[in-house]
């Protein structure tokens, strides 16, 4: 597999604050690859210094390309951060995916129109085109921010915290729909959450991230008791079944 | 006076009036819709302090230089500073907001105390503006100023409404969210200062905040709220210069107030629709 993205000894933060030292991995073309860890642990910061919009403060951070173009990010950011005072409709959130290819001064074409008509199918929410997106539930909402990112048909997809405040079968749902999306699609998928059991029973490889314990490998490796109770700093039992890996955390089975 | 007679009088005796409080109620209408929704409203009320300290600073004899420049130099060192500070999120807005209101407003009092010769008076006055007596000289710079801003908005208005909307993201697609935040404040601040000059701050914080809640109410659509407050913007105006000639009320609070009374039409037809009242 080709390496799309690697961190050699890069250190990360804001200011004089580090947040995450000397971290080296490599993300490749069609990885599925899922960052976990605590609240604050430096899991954005990762995912900052991927797109680019935060710079290391030491060591290399490289981003490389696919095929001549540069590699195209689709991010979909968490649902939170976005401002609703404003009544977008469906329609016109996704084609802001487009605005890049647009470009300036100039107006979406047919083609870009058809590509936010796909997008929308893509997802399973064209019938939602005409909604406004403040008014949407949580799942409808992340397919629609999905539905942006593929707008600009990105070669990897970040999602950062995709299922964050949302029901189980919304939850499932989403994982579903992104786990589609990288096998059918062939797209490299970066998940970022702080829910392991989002991330364990769907992605191949992982890291786990805190600033004192960074670790990185395929998810049979890396996801063990040892591992997430040094992580989370408390008992973390790891159970794999047929159906997938159960964790439980506090030994009170309550995970 | 009849309804004719005033119109007449409007149109022979105060015609810039007219079209100056039409122009700066258009402008601040639409730009005002991108003020409420950063939730930066109470910078509409900031820069226009600025843009009036910026003023009397040029009454100091030191500062040999026009009211205009004058105002338009400090509002936009402010703005600089400020897309900044706003950037930022450890300190809350409306702290950052209220420490240089109040800040322009001490210091514009203190230099007026020591500018020579001239009553404090006259100067607030001149300050403050007057829509009566914008002349030709002071309104075609100001549709100048209004049309420019206009057309960047029209140009960019994809890009405005993505960094508006979802700022995180449009960095991740190359868009400088922050060099776009700070070309709209640019944008803000020439408005309001020259706007502030000519008819007043009342005048320019109410239209920036104003219209635009009232489309916001009114409207489902966002173009649609942009299209309602300029309309908003352009109507009360009109009917409130006309209402200060009927009843011989000042003009700039007469048009506040006529748009505020759309506001609580807009608050009490959106109940309506909801069926809450």
């Amino acid at each position: 597999m080709k390496p799309i993205i690697e961190f050699q000894q890069a250190t990360l933060g804001y200011g004089r604050k580090i947040v995450l030292k000397d971290v080296s991995f490599t993300i490749f073309a069609g990885d599925y690859f899922g960052m976990v860890g605590p609240n604050g642990a430096g899991k954005t910061t990762l995912l900052r210094a991927i797109l680019g919009t935060l710079k290391p403060l030491s060591g290399k951070v490289s981003v490389g390309n696919l095929s001549a173009s540069p590699l195209r990010f689709g991010y979909v950011p968490q649902r939170d951060t976005i401002d609703h005072i404003l009544p977008y409709i469906v329609y016109e959130v996704v084609m802001m995916g487009r605005f890049r290819q647009i470009g300036w001064l100039r107006r979406p074409q047919r083609a870009d129109r058809e590509i936010v008509i796909e997008s929308l199918q893509h997802v399973d929410v064209k019938n939602l085109q005409h909604r406004v997106f403040r008014d949407l539930s949580g799942g409808q909402k992340q397919r629609v921010l999905i539905a942006r990112a593929l707008a600009s048909k990105p070669a990897v997809l970040l999602l950062d915290e995709p299922t964050n405040g949302m029901d189980l079968s919304s939850k499932t749902s989403i994982l579903e729909l992104i786990h589609k999306l990288h096998e059918e699609d062939r797209l490299t998928v970066i998940l970022v959450s702080h829910l392991l059991d989002d991330v364990a029973n769907y992605v191949k490889r992982l890291a786990l991230v805190e600033k004192e314990f960074f670790q990185v490998g395929n998810v049979d490796e890396v996801l063990t008791a040892q591992n997430l109770s040094s992580l989370y700093r408390v008992p973390i039992e790891v159970t794999r079944t047929p159906s997938g890996v159960v964790i439980l955390a506090g030994g009170r089975g309550d995970h | 006076m009849t309804t004719s007679e005033i119109i007449k009088t409007i149109l022979q005796e105060f015609p810039f009036a007219l079209y100056g409080s039409l122009v700066v109620g258009i402008v601040c209408a639409f730009l005002g819709v991108y003020i409420v929704a950063k939730r930066v409203v109470f910078l509409g009320a900031v820069l226009t302090q600025v843009s009036v300290l910026g003023m009397a600073l040029t009454f100091l004899p030191a500062m040999a230089i026009g009211h205009s420049v004058g105002s338009l130099a400090v509002t936009l060192v402010a703005v600089l500073i400020l897309s900044r500070w706003l950037a930022g999120k450890k300190i809350p807005r409306d702290a950052i907001l209220g420490f240089v209101f109040v800040f322009s407003i001490a210091l514009r009092i203190l230099i007026l105390q020591k500018a020579p010769k001239v009553e404090v008076s006259e100067i607030e006055s001149l300050l403050r503006g007057d829509i009566l007596f914008v002349t030709p000289q002071s309104f075609y710079p100001l549709l100048g100023v209004a049309a420019a801003a206009m057309l960047a908005h029209l140009l960019f208005f994809k890009e405005f409404n993505y960094i508006s909307f979802d700022a995180e993201t449009a960095g991740t697609q190359g868009f400088n969210a922050g060099l776009w935040e700070m070309f709209f404040y640019m944008i803000a601040a020439v408005v309001i200062a020259v706007a502030t000059h000519m008819v007043g701050d009342i005048f320019v914080f109410g239209f920036l905040v104003v219209p635009p809640l009232a489309a916001m109410r009114l409207a489902r659509k966002v173009k649609i709220i942009f299209w309602v407050s300029v309309l908003i913007g352009a109507a009360s105006p009109l009917l409130g210069l006309f209402m200060a000639f009927k009843f011989d009320f000042p003009s700039s609070p007469a048009m506040v107030s006529v748009a505020s009374i759309i506001l609580s039409l807009s608050w009490l037809a959106s109940l309506l629709r909801r069926g809450e009242v």
